[in-house]
């Protein structure tokens, strides 16, 4: 225990004697670390973005006018019989039309074939919401079924995939050019751990020499800066919580859509979630940031 | 012999044919055989470049030698494990020219750097830094920085430091090439005194005054080889 603590109080001198290079060295850390959470959030957020979108998929099957409101139930019934059917709504032809005007309001010329006509056109509508909008076109063709055909004028199909298919194209090179910037942080991070042990046993030459002579076993001379090299990581990812943690309470209101549903929201994600990534990061860093001092030993520690 | 009969032996220092040759073909230390008895006071003497550091180097195992056998309070390290060589230099003391003193430390942190470094624990540290700095009569100056010492001084403190882990062996590799005459003495009365405990003393020197006051054994190298080897000997080159 007293070797252990004599350890940790070594490296907490080390650290404190090369302060400059130390803390360049918890700020390479730093980016890395923040470069990773930038992915990881916009992971999050774009999965939350494309459920959003999906959501918000749904077909209207719109029936002639005149079909009796039994008929226009049976349909809505054997429909939520589907597998693929999450959830049926029923619009009566007033709703209907309100619900068009609002879709169309910007385009004058059909509000005007509208009042053309002059009365109510539509008839009631189904409105179909699927559990996954790989299942429309089953839901689609369903409706083509004899017994329904004759009744239904329209099915208006809202396709959001182009929409989604661009998210997910945007998200993905956003993903691979963080994932890119990640890799040179980090990379310029252990290159900077590297000098920064080199220094450390430049400094230290004198001390390590004595050590040798005095009958210091190799590990305790080594054992400093691995702890130091663990001392940058916990630096790094303290600092990194404390920058991600205010960026995310900015984010929160503005994606707060994009988190219905989820408890807290981006925050509640982060509180119950973050303690697991940084734990992570903090256990990855460790080890990598202890592999480049181990490899600095090897190459300037002669002991 | 293994480490665990350690200095239960009739030759502290025993060694077989040693040569020590450095690339491409410089033999600094050539076919030595010697061997020094517990509690003897040995210099080795010689001119500058015949090999008396080297030998010394391979008393603590700094360096290892090209032929031969050396065995160390009947410990062979000829082949000595990187791992053990902390183990060997716990029991040999060492002392040098340029003294090896942080100078950011204390004369209490100094000498106690040796045990804290070996894992010793707080009470034995404050129990044996005092005890060592009396013997070298710097107790009352423990709390200096070693630019606030004389070199006379600062030698002191390197053998005090020497001394804390109660080695049975103590090299000193030219102590006393940086001091004037009066710190000279004064370093080797302290070393006498600290032979007359029963430590086995190494004494590495070019001082012909030194070698003569001793009295004691004096093993002459030249080029690497052993010329001479007299009980009570005398500075001879």
């Amino acid at each position: 225990m007293t070797t252990v603590f004599r350890a940790v109080k070594f490296a907490l001198q080390n650290f404190i004697r090369n302060l400059w290079l130390s803390l360049i060295t918890v700020s390479m850390m730093m980016f890395t670390l923040l470069t990773i959470n930038m992915v990881v959030m916009l992971n999050l957020v774009a999965d939350n973005a494309i459920s959003y979108v999906e959501n918000k998929v749904e077909v209207s099957v719109y029936f002639k006018e005149g079909v009796s409101e039994e008929r226009v139930a049976t349909a809505a019934s054997y429909l939520r019989s589907l597998a693929q059917v999450q959830d049926v709504r029923t619009v009566t032809p007033e709703q209907a039309l309100e619900r068009f005007k609002e879709r169309h309001k910007r385009d004058e010329k059909i509000l005007a074939s509208l009042d053309e006509v002059g009365k109510n056109p539509f008839g009631p509508t189904l409105v179909v919401k699927a559990k996954d909008p790989s299942g429309f076109p089953f839901i689609l063709e369903s409706l083509d079924h004899p017994q329904f055909k004759n009744d239904i004028r329209e099915k208006d199909f809202d396709n959001f995939e182009a929409l989604i298919g661009q998210i997910r194209n945007t998200v993905s090179q956003v993903r691979l050019f963080g994932i890119g910037l990640s890799v040179i942080f980090l990379f310029l991070a252990l290159l900077v751990v590297v000098n920064t042990v080199r220094m450390g046993i430049f400094i230290h030459r004198e001390e390590i020499g004595v050590m040798r002579l005095v009958g210091a076993s190799s590990t305790f001379i080594r054992a400093p800066f691995l702890i130091e090299a663990v001392l940058y990581t916990v630096l790094a990812v303290a600092l990194t919580a404390a920058i991600t943690l205010p960026i995310i309470s900015v984010l929160d209101p503005k994606l707060a859509v994009l988190f219905e549903g989820t408890p807290g929201g981006l925050i509640g994600v982060f509180q119950k979630e973050g303690w697991k990534l940084l734990l992570g990061e903090a256990v990855i860093l460790s080890l990598v940031s202890m592999a480049a001092t181990a490899f600095a030993m090897r190459r300037y520690l002669k002991i | 012999m293994g480490r665990a009969c350690l200095w239960q032996v009739d030759f502290m220092i025993l060694l077989k044919n040693i040569s020590k040759i450095y690339p491409p073909n410089i033999a600094a230390v050539r076919d030595v055989h010697l061997h020094i008895r517990p509690g003897e006071f040995v210099s080795i003497v010689g001119q500058s470049g015949t090999g008396k550091s080297t030998l010394a180097k391979m008393l603590y195992a700094e360096e290892r030698p090209t032929k031969g056998k050396i065995e160390v309070g009947g410990w062979d390290i000829t082949h000595i494990k990187n791992s053990d060589v902390p183990l060997l230099r716990r029991q040999i003391g060492v002392v040098f020219q340029d003294f090896k003193l942080l100078p950011r430390k204390t004369v209490f942190e100094n000498v106690s750097f040796a045990l804290e470094v070996s894992g010793a624990t707080n009470k034995r540290i404050k129990e044996v830094v005092p005890q060592v700095l009396k013997i070298v009569n710097l107790h009352e100056k423990g709390h200096r920085y070693p630019g606030q010492l004389s070199g006379g001084e600062q030698q002191r403190v390197s053998v005090a430091r020497a001394l804390v882990h109660r080695p049975k062996i103590l090299v000193a590799d030219e102590p006393t090439g940086n001091l004037d005459t009066f710190n000279t003495q004064e370093i080797m009365e302290l070393l006498k005194k600290i032979n007359e405990f029963g430590t086995t003393v190494v004494l590495v020197t070019h001082n012909r005054e030194v070698v003569n006051a001793l009295r004691k054994r004096v093993i002459t190298l030249s080029d690497g080889e052993i010329v001479s080897d007299v009980e009570e000997g005398r500075y001879k080159l």
